[in-house]
Formats: structure tokens, C-alpha cells, sequence
């Protein structure tokens, strides 16, 4: 025989208040979510503001042919000269 | 077997009319009719030698079209064939034709190639025979109906009698041709490609004479059929490429070598960019000075349009009276993916997007997710920095905040997100959040708000919200003369979205006139900046907010009051400001431009009276004079009694030149009542704060979400 437990009309309040009460919890978590999403976006945005005001993609820019190997060298140029100038700063002891 | 006939219009075509008439002798068509247009040479000799019957026209009655509808008229053959004075019929030509109207039923039209003559040049030879062959890659007749190729030549082809008369060439200065296939294919002609109806013909003009040509070619081809030209420098340098060794390719396989496949390279590549330079300036004719339109056509044509519509009158009476001629038409492209009231459309059709079903307690709920939808701004712009005051503080408040743009105007087509964001803290307020240009990150919210008449309707379509609210800065139909804009701003106010105005009587006008749910909010006052500053109180200093560029500041009557003023006292020192050029007045005036708030404070902390007009909501501009001390005069009868009473802190009058000249010369005169409104004013302001106002605002938003609450939980 199955134990089905009658739930008493003070049970049915707790229970409501129960659910109330996570909801409001998740929509908080929502809430905070959503400010965290937004503050990130808003940052990146802040980083982004003169790709965005000159309208430069960097994305379809890498795309192109040869863009990668341009990087790449730039990369390669500027660690040459940062060791140049350790290389000075040694030599003259700064 | 169907009878032919076949006219052949000519002028001045003795080189090959011998050999053609020869060709047809051949073939034996039951009529041949040329119609010689003033031929100086011996053309008409030549067809009257060959036996065939000729007709003369005037040369000023030739067109391409209508010549051709007058030699159909004047044969009898169940086909009637169109040739050139320089095509030449190959053997099977008349059997290949006969049997093209034999393939189906409903065959109008038929036509064949133009094989190139021997000494045609590489790039027409190469071009005509890739060109034809395109029409029937197996070899075999085609059949073209509704949405195949127009393309239809009468350099060489036939028509069924019936087709023609029931289309006709059109009257037309060239490409009477394509005209036609285009128009029969319309009615449900089909026409047949028979690659068997050859003909040697080829255009073996000069280099310039070939240019003007093509020139007249795509001029034609733009009144017939509106085809624009494209012209990209870089696509036709590819195209010459590309073209250029496609000629070298024919050459080698036709055994043209050395120093003179060398010299047809070289004319393969100026005939290949010439020609596409002249098709695009041919297709834009219309553009160019009558003049320089004349020298290009080969033709000599300097007319802008369809050229001229005179026709032959069988009785020899002359030219009827023209009718007026249409100016040329232009063809212009699709320019948008869409129309710019697309949304309005979409909405209208289909209703806004569903509510999410409310959340019990969330209204009172500490934070909100909040997402602020504006139209494109400037700097300056008064109700941008309305709502960002006012969304800053709600940022700094906890709640989840995100502005998004709608532009369907395209007023900010240049400004990328993170600029639009920049622009907002360096023009407006701080806000730390995101910025969108559209909607295709929109991620829901738990309110979404409307900000102008131009945002609502995209508003109304975002998903994913659970209550939506309109910030109501002003009337904005009386913005609009009638108009679609003022019926759309009308509009706005009928979707049930939860209306935050800015002003009691603009809550009591949308709650009145449209039956919108509404609440109110008092701008607030930037106290930092607009206060009493330590500078002397110049004596009898007007100054007067003329702003022109907006209607509603009402500023002709505005200066008419001044000049009543400047009437009565001519001592009375007038400043002009918010206008960024000097105005014509009847008045002498100190002009100030656009100023920057601490300026504005200055100014009002100068001077003795100011003047601003509003003949709809009340602006922010008079309690900012206010909070300088400085007594303002205001229109009576509009909004301002709903926030300052009647006899408040702003003097108030009619509008009319002598009611506000009056009103002025009051607190001018007056030095009991000056103190009295200026006093009252920075006490009455005082409390006119954007936290105030955020207050309000959030207010109005947790209503609007209560609302919610309340509507579907009665029902």
C-alpha cells in the first residue's frame, strides 16, 4: 500500500513560501548575472573605442591574406628590439 | 509551309547588299522589301537589280522600330525576317527559321547566330561565336520562354505575323529588339534559338566608331529596358584581364601569331576597357550634357530620351501633333534591405511579441534587469540627456542596465557601439554598461523602455520582456505637421505600454487623449552647475533661448516680443543664445551661440530676465534659469501651471508679442516682484533633483511591472 502524505493546508503555505522564496533567489541570480554580463560587455566596449570609432574589424583585418604572417613578423621585430635595448641597458649598466 | 518575307532596312549598304540579296535569292523567301532610308551610294540600284521590291523613306522618318513595323505592314508573309544590310545568310538559313516555328505552338519569334566574317577582328570573332553558343550548348534549336534570356536580334530574325501585330516594335531609338523580346515573353510568346538560321555579320568599326557604338548600344538598352551599367574599376581590370586572354587563347587556336598577336593583344585590351567605360556612360547618357551626348553617339543623338516618336502617316498627311514627352525615367535599385518603417509594418501586421508571464513580487523586487532603447542623438540633445541622467543614476542604483539603439534612419550609420557608448559619457552621463546598435544581441529584460515615437515599434517587437514602459519627454505629434510621422507618433501612445511623462499635464494629455496608463516625473536640475554664482546681477539684461532649428520654441513671436520690448525700452540690453548662427531681428542684440553649462549658469547668474517658450511640455531650460535666481517668463495656458501653479515662480503670459513684451517690462520694472520670483524659483527647484527624478522614473517602471501583476492575475 502506498504512503500518499495528505498535505495539510499550513504544509501547502510552507510550500508556496518555499517556492516563493527560490524564485526570488533565482531572479536575483538572474539580476546578478545579467550586471556581471553587462559590466564585462561594458568594459570590453570601453577597450574596444577606437577599433569601433575608426571601424576597424580586427577579426575580418586577420582575415585577410597575409595579415597573420604581417602579425607575426611585427611580433618577431619587437622581440629583436626589446633585446636590443636589454642588451643596451646592460652594456651601460642602467 | 509557311510563306516569308524579309525586309531589310538600309542606308548607304552597297558593301554587302549584293551578296546578301544573292544569299536570300538562295534561300528563296516568297517577298523581299528593302527599305532604303536617303542612301547616297548604290543601294537602291542594287536591289531594284536584284529584283526585290524597294521602298524609299525620308531619312528623318527612319527609326529602328518603326521602320521595321512599316516594312511588316507593307509584306504578306505568314513570317516575316529581319535582316541587316550587312548579314548575309548562310546555306539552311530560311529552312532552319521555318522549322524553329515548327517546334511548338505559341513560337512568336526566331533567331540565329552571327558568325563572324573573315577578316573580323580576334575579339568579335571570339566573342560572337562564345556569345551564340551560350544559347544552345548542346548544338541543338532552344526554346526560351517567361524568365529565360530576352535576348532577340534583327540583325537576323523572324516573326510570326501574329506575334508581331500583337506586340509590335516599339518606337524606340534602339534595342526595339530586346524590347520586343522582353514584351512577347511577357504576353507568353516563347522563341526559339535555332543555331541552323546563320548569318555572316560582324561590326568591323573603328576603335572610336566601336566605342560610340556601344555607347548608343547601352543608352538604347537603358530607355528600353532600364539596364544599369555597373562600373567598378577594380572588376574591370579583371574583366579585361580575363578577356584579354581569353582573345590571345582564340588567336593561338585560329593560328594567329607573333607581331600581330602582339598588336591584338594590345587592341584586345583598349577594346575591352573602352567598351566597358562607354556602356557605363552609355547606360547613364541621360546624366550627360546634350552637347557631350551628341559628340559620343555614333549616331549623333543629343536628345535625353526615347528619341523622336514621329511616325509615317500611310496617307502622306505628315506628322500628327505630338503629344508632350515624359521626361526620361531612371531605373533605380533596391537601396535597402528593407523599408525604413519596416518595423512600423511588421507591427502592424503582426502585433507586438508576446509578454513573458509576470513573476509574483516583482515589482518590489530591489534589482531590476532594465534595458533603455533610444533613437539616434547629438550633442545637446535636451531629451538624451534627460534619460541618461536619469539611467545612470538607475545603473548606479543596482539595477542590471543596457541601452540599446534603434536607428532604422540610419542617422548613426558611421557610429560602431563602442563609440556610441564613448559619445553617451563624454556628451550625456556616466554609464558603465553596455551599449547595442539594433537588436540582434537583445537578450530580454525585465522592463524594456521606449524613449521616443521613434522607438516604440521596435519595442513593441522585442521579445522576451515581462512589462514595457514609454519615457515620455513630450507631445511629440505636434512635433509634426500632418504627416506619416505625426500618425505614427500618435500611434505610440495606443499599444498599452506603461507612459512615464515628464511633465503632470503631459501624464493628464496622454491619459485624456489616448486612454494610456501613465505616471509623471519632474526633471531634475543639475544643482552643481545651475546656482546663484558669485558674479554682480547685471540690470536690465534680457536673455532670450532662440532656439529657431525647433519649431515648437515658437521664436519668431519670441523676437517679435523683444522687438516690442526693444520699443518701449530701448535701454533694455537683449542676449540671444542656443542658436548656432545670428538671427535676423528688428532689435539689436548681444549674440552668445551654443553655450556649455557652466556658461549657461554664467549667463543666467548675469542677467535680469529670461525668456523661453515652450508651446508644448514645459523643458528643463527655465528651472535652470530658475535655479541661477534668475526670473523667467513662460507661456501661459501650456504645460508650466501644471508644475509651477499659476502664480508660482515663472511670470507667465499669453502669446502673444505684447503679452510677453508686457510680462518682461513687469519683472524689468518691477523690483518687489523680481525678488519675489527669484527667490521663490530657487527655493521652488530646490528640490527639482535627477535623483528625485530617478526616483519617479523607477517608480514608474515597478508600476508598470505591477500592472502586469494585476492583469493577469484578474484574469
Amino acid at each position: 500500500m502506498s504512503s500518499i502524505k495528505t498535505m495539510t493546508a499550513t504544509d501547502l503555505a510552507a510550500e508556496n513560501e518555499r517556492l516563493r522564496q527560490r524564485v526570488a533567489a533565482l531572479e536575483a541570480e538572474l539580476v546578478d548575472v545579467q550586471a556581471r554580463t553587462n559590466a564585462a560587455i561594458g568594459d570590453w566596449q570601453e577597450r574596444a573605442y577606437w577599433l569601433d570609432r575608426t571601424h576597424i574589424d580586427l577579426n575580418r583585418l586577420m582575415e585577410r591574406p597575409g595579415a597573420n604572417e604581417v602579425r607575426l613578423t611585427l611580433r618577431a621585430v619587437r622581440a629583436v628590439w626589446w633585446r636590443l635595448k636589454r642588451l643596451k641597458r646592460r652594456l651601460l649598466g642602467q | 509551309m509557311n510563306t516569308v518575307s524579309v525586309v531589310i532596312p538600309v542606308k548607304d549598304g552597297e558593301r554587302y547588299l549584293e551578296e546578301l540579296l544573292d544569299a536570300l535569292a538562295r534561300e528563296g523567301p516568297e517577298e523581299t522589301i528593302v527599305i532604303d532610308s536617303g542612301s547616297r551610294d548604290r543601294s537602291p540600284q542594287i536591289a531594284r537589280a536584284a529584283g526585290v521590291e524597294v521602298l524609299e523613306i525620308d531619312p528623318a522618318e527612319f527609326g529602328h522600330g518603326r521602320t521595321r513595323n512599316l516594312g511588316a505592314e507593307r509584306s504578306s508573309g505568314e513570317l516575316v525576317c529581319f535582316l541587316t544590310q550587312d548579314a548575309t545568310p548562310c546555306e539552311g538559313w530560311l529552312a532552319a527559321f521555318r522549322a524553329a516555328f515548327a517546334l511548338e505552338d505559341g513560337v512568336g519569334a526566331s533567331y540565329g547566330p552571327h558568325l563572324p566574317r573573315p577578316a573580323t577582328s580576334p575579339m568579335i570573332a571570339r566573342e560572337l561565336t562564345e556569345f551564340f553558343a551560350g544559347f544552345s550548348p548542346d548544338g541543338k534549336p532552344a526554346v526560351q520562354r517567361t524568365g529565360d534570356t530576352s535576348f532577340l536580334s534583327n540583325v537576323n530574325a523572324c516573326y510570326a505575323r501574329a506575334c508581331w501585330e500583337e506586340i509590335r516594335f516599339r518606337d524606340v531609338a534602339y534595342s526595339e529588339d530586346q524590347a520586343f523580346g522582353a514584351d512577347m515573353l511577357e504576353r507568353g510568346w516563347t522563341k526559339v534559338y535555332h543555331p541552323g538560321a546563320a548569318v555572316l555579320h560582324a561590326h568591323d568599326y573603328g576603335m572610336v566608331e566601336f566605342m560610340r557604338r556601344y555607347f548608343d548600344e547601352y543608352r538604347g538598352l537603358r530607355e528600353t529596358t532600364g539596364h544599369l551599367e555597373r562600373f567598378d574599376i577594380a572588376e574591370m581590370v579583371r574583366y579585361v584581364g580575363g578577356a584579354v586572354r581569353a582573345d590571345r587563347r582564340w588567336m593561338a587556336e585560329h593560328g594567329v601569331t607573333g607581331l600581330e598577336r602582339t598588336r591584338w593583344t594590345l587592341r584586345a585590351g583598349a577594346h575591352h576597357g573602352g567598351r566597358r567605360v562607354f556602356s557605363a556612360i552609355g547606360s547613364r547618357a541621360e546624366r550627360i550634357p546634350a552637347p557631350l551626348r551628341r559628340g559620343l553617339s555614333l549616331e549623333r543623338r543629343g536628345d535625353a530620351g526615347a528619341g523622336e516618336d514621329r511616325v509615317v502617316q500611310p496617307n502622306g498627311a505628315g506628322p500628327p501633333p505630338r503629344p508632350p514627352e515624359l521626361s526620361p525615367s531612371r531605373h533605380i535599385d533596391q537601396m535597402l534591405k528593407r523599408d525604413d518603417y519596416d518595423v512600423v509594418d511588421r507591427i502592424w501586421r503582426e502585433g507586438p511579441a508576446p509578454l513573458l508571464e509576470p513573476v509574483p513580487g516583482m515589482s518590489e523586487r530591489e534589482r531590476l534587469r532594465l534595458a533603455l532603447v533610444i533613437p539616434p542623438f547629438s550633442r545637446g540633445s535636451g531629451g538624451h540627456n534627460t534619460l541618461f541622467q536619469i539611467f545612470s543614476r538607475l545603473e548606479r542604483r543596482g539595477h542590471a542596465c543596457s541601452i540599446w539603439l534603434a536607428d532604422y534612419h540610419h542617422h548613426a550609420r558611421d557610429l560602431w557601439p563602442a563609440a556610441l557608448r564613448n559619445d553617451i559619457n563624454e556628451f550625456f552621463a556616466s554609464f558603465a554598461g553596455p551599449v547595442y546598435k539594433g537588436f540582434d544581441s537583445w537578450q530580454g529584460a525585465d522592463v524594456v523602455m521606449a524613449t521616443g515615437w521613434q522607438t516604440v515599434h521596435a519595442v513593441l517587437g522585442l521579445d522576451g520582456t515581462r512589462a514595457r514602459a514609454y519615457v515620455v519627454n513630450d507631445h511629440e505629434p505636434e512635433f509634426f505637421a500632418a504627416s506619416t510621422e505625426h500618425v505614427l507618433a500618435q500611434d505610440t501612445y495606443r499599444h498599452g505600454l506603461h507612459c512615464i511623462a515628464a511633465s503632470p499635464w503631459l501624464r493628464d494629455l496622454l491619459i485624456e487623449r489616448y486612454g494610456a496608463s501613465a505616471d509623471a516625473f519632474q526633471l531634475g536640475v543639475d544643482h552643481d552647475v545651475y546656482r546663484p554664482l558669485p558674479v554682480s546681477r547685471l540690470e536690465n539684461t534680457v536673455v532670450y533661448y532662440a532656439r529657431h532649428s525647433t519649431p515648437r520654441r515658437a521664436v519668431p513671436i519670441g523676437l517679435m516680443a523683444l522687438a516690442e520690448l526693444h520699443r518701449r525700452r530701448p535701454d533694455v540690453r537683449i542676449a540671444l543664445f542656443g542658436t548656432d548662427k545670428p538671427l535676423h531681428a528688428a532689435f539689436p542684440y548681444e549674440y552668445h551661440g551654443i553655450l556649455t553649462p557652466p556658461q549657461l549658469a554664467r549667463l543666467y547668474s548675469e542677467a535680469t530676465v529670461g525668456l523661453c517658450l515652450s508651446l508644448t511640455n514645459f523643458s528643463l531650460m527655465p528651472k535652470e534659469m530658475l535655479a541661477c535666481g534668475l526670473p523667467c517668463v513662460e507661456l501661459a495656458g501650456v504645460s508650466a501651471e501644471s508644475i509651477f501653479g499659476a502664480d508660482g515662480p515663472l511670470e507667465l503670459a499669453a502669446l502673444t508679442p505684447a503679452a510677453l513684451a508686457d510680462a518682461l517690462e513687469r519683472l524689468l520694472a518691477d523690483r518687489e516682484l523680481w525678488h519675489r520670483r527669484s527667490e521663490d524659483g530657487v527655493e521652488f527647484v530646490a528640490s527639482h533633483t535627477w535623483d528625485h527624478a530617478t526616483d519617479e522614473v523607477e517608480a514608474g517602471l515597478r508600476h508598470a511591472l505591477a500592472e502586469r501583476e494585476a492583469v493577469v492575475a484578474a484574469i
